[in-house]
């Protein structure tokens, strides 16, 4: 009698460790690429989104979304064309993912959304504004961020009512980025009745502002002075005008005006001459909603830092991810489906609905702030 | 030609045809055919620097050049490929001819200087020049070659990373032939004369800014059908590709190759291309790898791999046997 | 307008005197060696990086900073010398060299992304950012005036050290022919890494007051070091005096190019001037009297 409830009890852990160890096989896995740039000018963007995606996957693997469990390998995009293809290639050839995060850098963004429509594999990109990111309409690219035109067409419309600009001067980088947003700007602002005194595009090589800013300063009045470039030759544009009397961080009356691609911290490091900056982020940190303020929380735990943009808009693509999962979604395809059905999806950043470009076309993604004289931004409750 | 050149030429064909069966996946079947491409770009540098012994720091530009234009040519006139192909050539191989009738008077570091200059004036066209070559918008979506479809056989299509590399890889051969010809003849001589001694040189009656001209003519040509090919391959063209770094990339081959002989560059070529490639988890290592090679080759083994080849050949047991059996017949 | 083009002016000497005290060493290595150091500008961008650890992480003083980036410069331009361009000499190869600093110039330089990263350093000097009003509307920070002014010393320095010294002499001496200075009893290889020393160390100077104002990273000595070529070559090699015009040339023809044209093409002006001068006088636009065998 024993002997046969000890059998029992053998079998019954050894069919309970059994069926425990199949559940536990069953686990499914969605492989995530990561292009992003972790060398070159633009690898301040690479660290950052590193961190939002970690965190990210660390709270959705602590129960699996649909049994699924989540995985990613990064590869290095360095910002450039040229990296990004490679990269991309070796991403796809041999980590073969079921879906691909990235760029930052619209050159880089453009580079890689040919490889992944070759190879059918789903692009979510949360960082490139060129409009040639999604206009074209392509299948298998997908857009949080607003693009260019979106950004572009409401600054400038703000400039021109909200702070009354009549004259901008256009500051920006020769990428397909920089050159790109100057031109939406500067149409904008022209068809609502404004000048453009000026159209001054720098390589990234330019190191001295010096010249820039002194020719900016001979212009006249000018209102505003919309600035795309990444953040070392930032600061010293920053700087330079400052030096030059012409923006209100060094007497003058102009304002520069921005978008995402300026980190956190950047304040600190160009001191007084960024008073007054009002640019575009995609991260309120004084929105109240509890999933912000969450977010906000276990970053701070984890990182002991404060969360930028960078760092919301990458963690809104892994949730966004195992939303779509969570929905459905297991195979490139049927990732891609689940994708550009979303209509409702809520992040850090704002919310998500994809047109048929797959843009996501919700205005919440734009938020204002302006530069304090404390260095600190104040949210400008423009949208 | 002797029989072991004919035997080599053989089993370099061999090699190409087999590579692509050992190496199935895309991704190193395109590093295979950038390795191609930097041998041609090797080589045609070799040829100016090595046989001519003309400081070049400018090839990038010629290779950048040839990209282009084959670019622009079939992207916005619709030219063919194979005929955008050839005057990428012609079009990279004049512009060479002309640095070299510039710098004619010039030598050693002051050509360099020059060829620097030209390199730099090239990618600030390149870039500045928008509305010709969209500048650092970048051209997108590039095709390979056409199809080539031959009667009863199935359409050969460059799509596929496989024939790409074979189409590469060929080229590549065939180039190495041509110069190993020409290097072979009296031409390759009056070369190897005039980077030894220019003026006594010249006293035989060689004319020496004539086949400089030549020299960089024919390297830089080589130099402009890798820049077509590149653009084909990779499919994107920005002209940050062809900054002056990429100068002393291939000279890093050359050098570490070594100059003068004309297999030498391509080894090097073959070693600094796959290298960093197996070397990617190392990151930036691996260009430091790159410049430390550079100055320890040039420091103490100036003729780089073949001089390495030269001094290890006779110590291997069969060459020791049979030099020691050539002895004592 | 008028108040544009002076600050234009100011503009184009701040950044052509930077441009002298680089230019200046590699004019020295070439008239003393007859050889090109292409990690000259690897040694500018180690000055700077050198002076900013030493302000921010050590806490020093920045005009100090400037005379430690001095000695480190120093330092890397007697290793360079001794363990590159001596051993090459004994080979008497002419173009060996040049290869070999292309090579120290790629390691250094991805050396030092390796160390430092790709994140570009902001280096503010407590002078950076202070604005001196000038009449006219024109203005110039104090940073630029210390550059102007260290930049002025410094040459004027140099100057005398050449003309009047014996060491001086001796270089030029060296300079004219080594073998006959070697037979009146002077030491070549001594005056040879002594000119080296004095090279590189202007060149770390120059880098710890470009910090400020360059966007710091690992190229940083790169943007500078190719319109220095141009510049040496304009002025003529080995010629001081036609480095000091030629510089202060370029930095105007940068400024006023900025002014009028397109930031993005201050390069091609520059470079076609450069071509244009090694196509009709190519010992430099300074006429000087010197045996060339260009």
């Amino acid at each position: 009698m024993r002997k046969t409830s000890l059998c029992i009890a053998v079998a019954a852990i050894f069919g309970l460790s059994v069926a425990t160890s199949c559940a536990y096989a069953q686990d499914k896995l969605i492989k995530i690429g990561g292009l992003f740039p972790m060398s070159g000018p633009g690898s301040y963007f690479g660290v950052q989104d590193k961190q939002g995606i970690e965190l990210a996957l660390a709270e959705m693997n602590k129960t699996g979304v649909n049994g699924y469990k989540f995985e990613i390998q990064y590869e290095d995009s360095a910002c450039g064309p040229l990296p990004a293809t490679q990269a991309g290639k070796r991403l796809l050839d041999q980590y073969k993912p079921q879906i691909v995060l990235g760029e930052e850098c619209s050159d880089a963004t453009l580079a890689i959304m040919p490889l992944m429509d070759e190879a059918k594999v789903p692009f979510l990109n949360a960082g490139s504004s060129s409009i040639k990111v999604t206009d074209p309409g392509n299948p298998w690219t997908f857009r949080i961020m607003p693009n260019e035109v979106m950004q572009g067409v409401d600054i400038a419309t703000n400039a021109y009512k909200r702070l009354n600009a009549r004259s901008a001067v256009l500051l920006y980088e020769n990428t397909n980025a920089g050159i790109g947003n100057a031109k939406v700007f500067g149409d904008t602002f022209k068809s609502l009745g404004g000048q453009v005194l000026a159209d001054i595009g720098f390589g990234r090589d330019v190191n001295d502002f010096t010249a820039i800013a002194t020719r900016i300063a001979g212009l006249g009045k000018v209102d505003v002075i919309p600035t795309y470039t990444l953040e070392g030759q930032g600061l010293r544009i920053t700087q330079a005008l400052a030096q030059a009397g012409v923006t209100k961080g060094g007497g003058g009356g102009a304002i520069q005006l921005g978008t995402i691609w300026l980190p956190f911290g950047f304040e600190q490091k160009a001191g007084k001459a960024a008073l007054g900056y009002v640019r575009i982020v995609q991260f309120d940190p004084t929105d109240k909603r509890e999933l912000v303020q969450n977010f906000i929380r276990s970053f701070k735990a984890k990182y002991n830092q404060e969360p930028t943009h960078l760092n919301a808009h990458a963690y809104d693509q892994i949730l966004l991810i195992a939303d779509v999962v969570r929905r459905g979604g297991k195979d490139p395809q049927s990732i891609r489906d689940t994708l550009a059905a979303t209509k409702d999806f809520h992040g850090v950043t704002g919310s998500v609905e994809f047109d048929k470009h797959n843009q996501n076309i919700r205005m919440d993604t734009i938020h204002y702030m302006e530069t304090l004289p404390d260095l600190s931004w104040q949210a400008l409750a423009w949208n | 030609m002797y029989s072991g050149r004919r035997v080599g030429y053989l089993i370099a064909a061999a090699v190409i045809a087999l590579l692509p069966l050992i190496f199935q996946d895309s991704y190193w079947r395109t590093n295979l055919t950038v390795c191609a491409i930097t041998v041609m770009l090797a080589i045609g540098l070799d040829f100016i620097l090595g046989y001519a012994g003309q400081l070049n720091l400018g090839h990038c530009a010629f290779y950048g050049i040839g990209a282009y234009a084959s670019t622009l040519l079939i992207t916005r006139l619709g030219v063919p490929f194979w005929i955008a192909f050839a005057c990428a050539i012609a079009l990279a191989g004049a512009a060479g001819m002309a640095l070299a009738m510039f710098a004619v008077r010039l030598r050693g570091h002051y050509l360099a200087i020059a060829s620097l200059a030209f390199a730099v004036i090239v990618h600030q066209v390149l870039l500045n020049w928008i509305s010709l070559t969209q500048g650092p918008l970048g051209i997108y979506g590039i095709r390979p070659p056409p199809p080539i479809a031959l009667p009863g056989l199935p359409v050969i299509s460059f799509a596929n990373a496989g024939n790409m590399f074979y189409l590469v890889a060929g080229f590549a051969l065939l180039f190495y032939f041509l110069l190993d010809q020409i290097l072979r003849s009296p031409i390759g001589e009056a070369l190897t004369a005039i980077r030894e001694d220019e003026v006594s040189a010249a006293s035989f009656g060689i004319n020496c800014a004539g086949w400089k001209v030549f020299a960089f003519g024919i390297g830089s040509a080589v130099a402009g059908a890798a820049g077509a090919f590149y653009a084909s391959l990779v499919g994107t063209l920005v002209p940050d590709a062809f900054i002056i770094t990429e100068s002393f990339t291939i000279l890093a081959m050359v050098i570490v190759g070594g100059m003068g002989t004309l297999l030498g560059p391509v080894c090097g070529a073959i070693l600094l291309t796959v290298l960093p490639e197996l070397l990617r988890g190392f990151g930036d290592l691996r260009l430091v790898l790159y410049g430390a090679a550079l100055t320890l080759v040039v420091l103490f083994m100036p003729g780089g791999m073949a001089q390495a080849a030269r001094l290890i050949r006779p110590r291997l047991p069969g060459v020791r046997a049979k030099l020691l059996h050539d002895r004592a017949a | 307008m008028l108040a544009v083009a002076v600050q234009q002016a100011i503009n184009g000497v701040v950044f052509g005197s930077l441009y002298v005290l680089v230019a200046l060493g590699l004019t020295l290595i070439y008239g003393v060696l007859v050889q090109i150091n292409f990690a000259h500008a690897d040694i500018v961008t180690i000055g700077a990086f050198a002076a900013y650890f030493f302000t921010y992480t050590l806490g020093g003083n920045y005009v100090a900073s400037i005379g430690v980036a001095l000695l480190i410069g120093a330092a890397l331009g007697w290793l360079i010398n001794a363990s590159i361009f001596a051993p090459l000499r004994e080979r008497g190869s002419e173009l060996l060299p040049l290869i070999a600093t292309i090579g120290v110039s790629v390691l250094l330089q991805n050396a030092m992304l390796l160390w430092f990263g790709p994140i570009p350093y902001s280096f503010d000097s407590p002078y950076s950012n202070q604005v001196i009003r000038l009449p006219g509307g024109t203005f110039i920070t104090l940073q630029n005036l210390i550059i102007i002014a260290v930049s002025t010393v410094t040459i004027a320095l140099l100057y005398g050290f050449m003309r009047f010294t014996f060491m001086g002499k001796a270089l030029r001496a060296v300079a004219q022919d080594r073998e006959t200075a070697g037979l009146m009893g002077i030491n070549p290889n001594a005056l040879i890494m002594l000119t080296f020393v004095i090279a590189s160390a202007l060149a770390g100077m120059g880098g710890a007051m470009l910090g400020p104002i360059l966007v710091l990273t690992p190229f940083a000595g790169t943007s500078v070091i190719v319109k220095a070529f141009a510049i040496v070559i304009i002025g003529g090699f080995g010629n001081v005096a036609g480095t000091i015009i030629a510089g202060l040339l370029v930095g105007l023809i940068e400024s006023y190019t900025t002014q009028f044209i397109n930031p993005g093409l201050t390069d091609i002006v520059v470079f076609t001037l450069l071509l244009a001068v090694l196509a009709l006088r190519p010992t430099g636009l300074i006429a000087e009297k010197r045996e060339e065998n260009v």
